[in-house]
């Protein structure tokens, strides 16, 4: 019997199940967490904005419809007061991209890769809102273009316009790293 | 070909961010739980009284929606134009019928006052 996905939880949070939503929560906390991050380039944000994210699953869950994913509405919820909190304080890109550096590299390519990374979390950054959420969505949360519609409230066609567009931005951006730079590996 | 390599590294770079979530955002999300874990959790909200049907329906005009009120005025003003009722209108005998109609009480409402001549 394996684990129950996040649909069946969510039927039992919606019953009131608190070990339900024990079980539900950590398992989005930590890549929500990573997105809140990202998106307003502050970990407490982040942190405030995941914690209120899952107090509104519990309280709304009653309301939710399995007409879509579980992470997809989620992603939503986090997105959303992302954008709510930027409106009220400018957004600050991230110095740093925040990964764990890779032991299995040696130091030099290890800080070549380390400054690839944070041209390329800075060109990120540099992006329009809608266009950085896109790219932060497809590439690093690893949604489908389909969900990633869902969490934007936008459509399929949409979605592949901004990445479109996003990714012609970060290749004037980042010319010089594609240029020079020969895949990362 | 140089384009289609840019691309394939763009996309290794982007993807290469798309790491296992960082320990600091394990961390944080440790620190969530626990403060979750440790409040009481709020009343959920429960549906109204409202049948779930009415609370489910989407005002949101969509693509099909409106691409169907469109072709419904569409096709009224089709017909309005160039239907059954627009060719009746056109013959003879309604002619006949709409002058007939034309010759109703409200032209003696018009003329002056007989004895008088005062106009009403």
């Amino acid at each position: 019997m394996g684990d129950p996905s996040d649909e069946d939880l969510m039927r039992r949070v919606a019953a009131g199940d608190e070990r339900a939503f024990a079980l539900l929560a950590p398992r989005h906390a930590a890549r929500a967490i990573g997105l809140a991050r990202r998106l307003t380039g502050n970990s407490a944000d982040a942190e405030e904005i995941v914690q209120e994210a899952l107090l509104r699953v519990w309280i709304n869950a009653p309301r939710w419809r399995a007409q879509a994913q579980f992470r997809t509405w989620f992603y939503r919820i986090v997105v959303n007061l992302c954008l709510n909190r930027r409106r009220r304080a400018p957004f600050s890109p991230l110095t740093e991209a925040g990964d764990p550096p890779d032991p299995s590299l040696d130091p030099a390519a290890r800080l070549e890769r380390d400054e690839t990374d944070r041209q390329v979390a800075a060109a990120v950054a540099n992006l329009p809102a809608r266009q950085r959420l896109v790219i932060m969505l497809t590439y690093e949360e690893g949604l489908s273009n389909a969900d990633a519609a869902a969490v934007l409230d936008s459509s399929v066609s949409g979605v592949e316009a901004l990445l479109v567009r996003a990714k012609r931005g970060l290749r004037e951006k980042l010319r010089s790293v594609l240029d020079g730079n020969d895949g990362g590996e | 070909m140089k384009r289609m390599n840019e691309t394939d590294r763009m996309d290794a770079l982007l993807a290469r961010r798309a790491a296992d979530p960082a320990e600091a955002d394990a961390a944080s999300a440790a620190r969530v739980l626990a403060n979750l874990a440790n409040v009481p959790l709020p009343r959920q909200r429960r549906g109204s009284l409202w049948p779930s049907v009415l609370l489910d329906f989407d005002f949101a005009p969509a693509w099909p929606r409106v691409a169907a009120l469109a072709g419904a005025a569409a096709l009224g003003c089709a017909l309005g134009f160039f239907g059954p009722a627009a060719r009746l209108t056109e013959s003879p005998g309604w002619t006949v019928a709409a002058a007939q109609a034309a010759d109703s009480d409200f032209g003696a409402v018009a003329e002056p006052e007989l004895l008088t001549g005062v106009r009403p």
